[in-house]
Parts: structure tokens; sequence; C-alpha cells
């Protein structure tokens, strides 16, 4: 809804993701403070804000797949491994340059994608759901086995390097905000598209979709590879950004991650993915704090609370705000903002 | 070679049971447990305590974690997923997913990264005429069958049994006719959960008890629901012979495979057949 005595008046600005001179400025000082947040945070949460990064470009991944087109998957970390390791095996082993890996990633990822897409044309629901998660561990059982990919050692990727320095964490984290930059906006648009609507039409009954002469089999292919793409994106980032990569980092919790990043940020909305990605990160981020204080509290308990904390309370998060808030952070960021454009009236 | 086959199909009976419990719950109440792999492996780190630190004998230490097994089920389906009647899917699979990280984290906080053997669990092997089978996996099939063959028949011939069918074929029907479907959904929660303990009973004698026995059930009880098909018991019980078979000759053949045959075979399957080998088809209209 719009502010007050604001009208489109022309056709562009109906169609324009920024409405408002108000909403242009707001974006500018926002990536203005996010690219100087790089300059003057402490080094460790400059690392916390190229992850929270990171798992956006994952997550909105997962958006595209199951916000928009209904397509369950609980193997994104798996994907995101297959980007990580093309860069890793490209770049490390043979040397060649980050930029030219980085849609390589993408692509590498999103073929395996359309690979465990196949079968979503005719299963859907839980039994699609188990195909992915067996996508999950096909892929990091595959990615174990040959000496080339460093079996369970994984491998050294090289650092990115512009004009010879390589970069540190500051520089990254201005390279991980661009590249999570790009891919909201393309995640924003396809959204928009014929392709966005047609994967929505498939999310909401996907026989009355094929009836109205949407092609089902190559949607939902569609949907796999450009959510799987996202993922590789991803997983190049991680292993730029790590610069050693093993089998461990990619496991099925990770996956689930951004499943509830979504679910907290709302589905089917972009700005939705990164408010779940901050929550999540943000909840990881309390772990650590939390721990050596309950670990004082009860010391008979003390070397296991780390593991069960972050476990519980990552749990009691994705529950509370499935049985509280299940449509999300931002539907209620939208509740709050009409609620402040019609006060003082109710309608 | 016939030993590997017969310990295949015995540990088969285990895994044949530790998908009856999906797909009970399933059948009524179209919710997908993935909680049930941690429920049992939280049950078994309970009858454990019983038997090992609490010092109980093994005949009290066994219906006594039954017990507590359907207590759980029954507080899980009324906490946490009756609330989300009526909700999309996605949520009520996360849901059952954050109660098994839950479950984890309890087991992880409590007993930490101990892993144990049963107490009762008998050494040695058997020779069963001219097969040498393990202890353990004998009695587990044995069992599972015999759970298998009682399940059939409380859908058979009892009352509550066909009113878990009626729900299942329909919930408005069921109401129709004067049947609780709630009380079903509690009843069929709860004997999932009891199965979740005989399940933690039997796979703590054939597999040890670690903490990541939940994903190991887990990983070993989904293919073989989604292989028999999620809502047919027989089902569950031939997808669990087949997959323990073929796992047992996979690792005969290829050690380095064990983990990952149930989920090729299962991927194989579910591209030939969608619905599994036994579920029932769902015709959809607009």
């Amino acid at each position: 809804m719009m502010p007050s005595g604001v009208f489109n008046t022309r056709p562009q600005q109906d169609m324009a993701i920024v409405r408002t001179r108000a909403q242009w400025l707001l974006l500018a000082a926002a990536l203005i403070f996010l690219v100087t947040l790089g300059l003057y945070l402490p080094q460790e949460w400059v690392v916390w804000l190229i992850m929270v990064g990171i798992y956006t470009v994952a997550a909105l991944g997962i958006h595209i797949m199951t916000g928009l087109c209904g397509q369950f998957s609980m193997g994104q970390a798996a994907f995101m491994a297959l980007g990580a390791y093309t860069t890793a095996f490209l770049a490390g082993s043979h040397g060649w340059s980050p930029w030219l890996t980085l849609p390589l990633s993408g692509l590498v990822a999103g073929l395996g994608g359309l690979v465990f897409g196949i079968p979503a044309l005719r299963i859907k629901g839980f039994y699609l759901v188990l195909t992915t998660i067996a996508a999950q561990f096909v892929i990091m059982w595959a990615i174990r086995q040959p000496d080339w990919l460093g079996e369970t050692y994984g491998l050294d990727v090289p650092a990115i390097s512009i004009g010879g320095a390589a970069l540190k964490d500051a520089q990254f984290w201005w390279l991980t905000l661009g590249v999570a930059a790009v891919m909201l906006f393309l995640a924003k648009n396809i959204q928009r598209t014929a392709t966005g609507r047609k994967f929505v039409a498939v999310r909401d009954n996907d026989l009355a979709a094929e009836v109205m002469g949407i092609n089902l089999f190559r949607t939902k292919l569609l949907a796999f590879f450009i959510g799987c793409f996202f993922a590789g994106i991803a997983g190049w980032l991680w292993a730029h950004h790590l610069l050693r990569i093993n089998p461990d980092l990619f496991t099925f919790s990770l996956s689930l991650w951004f499943l509830a990043m979504i679910i907290i940020g709302g589905m089917g909305s972009t700005a939705g993915v990164v408010m779940g990605a901050g929550v999540i990160m943000l909840v990881d981020k309390l772990v650590p704090r939390l721990s050596p204080v309950l670990a004082d509290a009860f010391p008979s308990l003390g070397y296991q609370i780390p593991a069960a904390l972050s476990l519980i309370l990552f749990a009691l998060v994705v529950i509370l705000f499935i049985l509280i808030e299940p449509k999300g952070l931002y539907h209620r960021l939208q509740r709050i903002k009409l609620y402040y454009r019609l006060n003082p009236f109710s309608y | 070679m016939d030993d590997v086959l017969i310990q295949g199909l015995l540990v088969g009976g285990v895994y044949a049971l530790i998908a009856l419990g999906f797909v009970l719950v399933f059948k009524s109440s179209l919710v997908l447990n993935l909680a049930h792999g941690e429920l049992i492996a939280i049950l078994s780190y309970f009858l454990y305590q019983i038997i090992a630190i609490w010092g109980l004998s093994d005949w009290a230490g066994i219906p006594l974690v039954v017990a507590s097994g359907a207590l759980l089920g029954l507080l899980m389906e009324r906490l946490a997923v009756r609330p989300l009647l009526g909700q999309p899917f996605l949520s009520l699979l996360m849901m059952t997913l954050m109660l098994s990280f839950l479950l984890k984290g309890v087991v992880v906080l409590v007993w930490g990264s101990d892993s144990f053997v049963l107490p009762f669990t008998p050494a040695g092997q058997w020779t069963i005429g001219p097969f040498n089978v393990i202890p353990g996996a004998a009695i587990s099939f044995v069992v599972a069958v015999a759970i298998f063959l009682l399940l059939t028949a409380l859908f058979r011939y009892t009352k509550v049994g066909l009113s878990m069918r009626v729900v299942a074929a329909d919930h408005e029907v069921a109401q129709s006719l004067g049947i609780r479907v709630r009380r079903v959904f509690s009843l069929s929660w709860a004997i999932s959960g009891s199965f979740a303990a005989v399940c933690g009973v039997l796979a703590g004698m054939v597999l040890t008890v670690t903490p990541v026995m939940g994903d190991l059930a887990l990983g070993k009880g989904l293919p073989v629901l989604l292989l028999g098909g999620l809502n047919s018991i027989p089902g569950a019980m031939a997808g669990g012979l087949i997959i323990g078979l073929v796992e047992a000759l996979g690792s005969y053949y290829q050690p380095g495979m064990k983990e990952i045959i149930p989920w090729i075979v299962m991927l194989i399957i579910l591209l030939v057949r969608p619905y599994g080998l036994f579920g029932e088809r769902r015709i959809e209209r607009i």
C-alpha cells in the first residue's frame, strides 16, 4: 500500500521496485551504512556480516524453489558444496581465475539441481522432500570419494585478489555485499516476470497451472536450476571466504537452516529472506555467549552445553515462529507499516 | 554369503519396525513425523539410564520405556502438532524436524557423547540350522514380525483399528460416523511413540547407542518408508526386508557404500513408481 497522497500516474511507477523518493533515500542510506560497517566493526562482526550475506544468497535459492515454486528442498547445503568444490577444483587445483569460476560454480550446482529435480515432475509433497534429503546424502557421499576432491580432508581455495593484493575481511564483506545485492535484485525480478508468475501458479495448484498451458516439467526444473544456481554462488563465496573447504561444512542441518530462514522471514518475500538469515545468525552468535553462563550455573553438564544449546535454541526459535508468527517477520513488518500509514484511522 | 543374506534380512526387520512408526502416524493424521528417529534415540538412552544408572531390572525397565514412549508421542501430538492443524505442510514438516533437534539437544545435554551397549544384549553367535546369526538381530526380527502381525490384526479386527482406518480415509466421514478424530490422532501418536520405544530397545541391541543413532534411524527408516509407500503397513514390512537385504548385499561387495545404498535404491524406485511399491495412489482434482 502506498503512503497517503502518493499515487502512481505512469506505468513505470507501477512497475518500479523502489516507489517513492523517501524509499530511494532510505535505500541509499542503508547501502552506505552497510558498506561503512566493514570499516569500523570488529573483525568478529565483519565475519558475521559476511556469513549473513552468504547464507542470504543460499536462502534466496530456497526462496525461489520453495517460496515461489513450492518445491521443497532439504539439500541446499549439498548444492552449495557443488559450487564450492567447483571453484576449489578449478581455481585451486588448476589455477583458473576465481572470477571465471563464479558463473561456473553456479552452473555446476544448477545442473546438479536439474538431476535431482527430475523426479519432481511425478512426485510432490513428502516424497519430494525425501528425494532432496537423498540428494543431500548422495551428493555429500560422492564428494567424499575421489582423491582429486581431497576425500574427507577437503581442498585449499585461493584467496581472491584484486590488483595483486588478497582481499582482507572488510573488503571481502564488500564483495559479499555486492554479490548478495545483485542476487537479491535478480530474485526480486524473477518474482515479477512471467517465469515468476508461472512458479507461483505451480505452487498454488500445479494441476490447474498445467491446464492453463504451463509446461510443468520445464517450470519445475527451471525453479530447481535457479534455486541451485543461487546455492552454487553462495558456495563460491563461502569457499573463497574460508580458503579451505571440507565435506563436513555442508551438513544436513545447514540445509535445514536455510528452510528455517525463509520460514522465519516469511515465505515468498525477498526482504524476509534477509531478515530470516539475520535472525538465525544472531541465534548462532548467542550460543557461544550464553554457554559459559550456563556452564557456570550447571557445572555438572559442563562441556556438553555448547553443542546442546545450539540445537535447542535453534529448535525453540523456529518452533516459536511457526506457532506464533507463521507468516514470518516480513508479514509482521508490513502490518506495522500499515498501522502507521493508516493511523489514526483503522482502515 | 548365506550368512550375509540372513543377517540383512534380520536387520531389515528392525528397519521395518522403524518405518511402521512413521506409517502409523502418517496413515491417520497425514503428518510425516521426522522426529521419530530422535525419539528412538532418546528412549534408548532413557532405557540405559533406567538400567545402568538407576539400577532397575531389565524387565521393569522395558515396560517403563514403552510407557514413556507412548507418553512422549502423546505430548508431541498435543503440544506441537495439533496447534498446526490446517497449516501448510512445510510448517508441520519443519515442526517435526525441530522437535527432533530439540530431542537431540536433550540427549546431548543429559548424556553427552557417551555410547554404550545395552546390558542384556546376548553376546556371541547363534547357530540356527545351517546359518550363523547375531542374536540381537534374530530377536529383533522375531519381535518385528510379531508386532507387524499384531498391527495387522489391530487394523482388521478391532474397533480402534477400524476407526483409525476410517480416519485415514476421510476425516469428515469419520466425524459423521461419531468417531472422535482427535482422540484417534492422539492414540496413533501414542502407539507410534511406544513403537519408537520398542525400536529403541531393539536397535540398542543391533546397533550401538550413540548420539548419532537418531540420524541413523531416520536414515534407515525413510528409504524403507518411501520404498513401501507412506501409508502401507505391509509396504513398510516388505520395504524393510528389501532395504535390509540390498544393504547387506551392497556392503558385502562394496563396503564403502553401506550408508548410501538405501537412498540410491529409494531414488530409483521413486523414479519408476512415484508412490512406492504399495503406496496409495492419490487421484487429484482441481
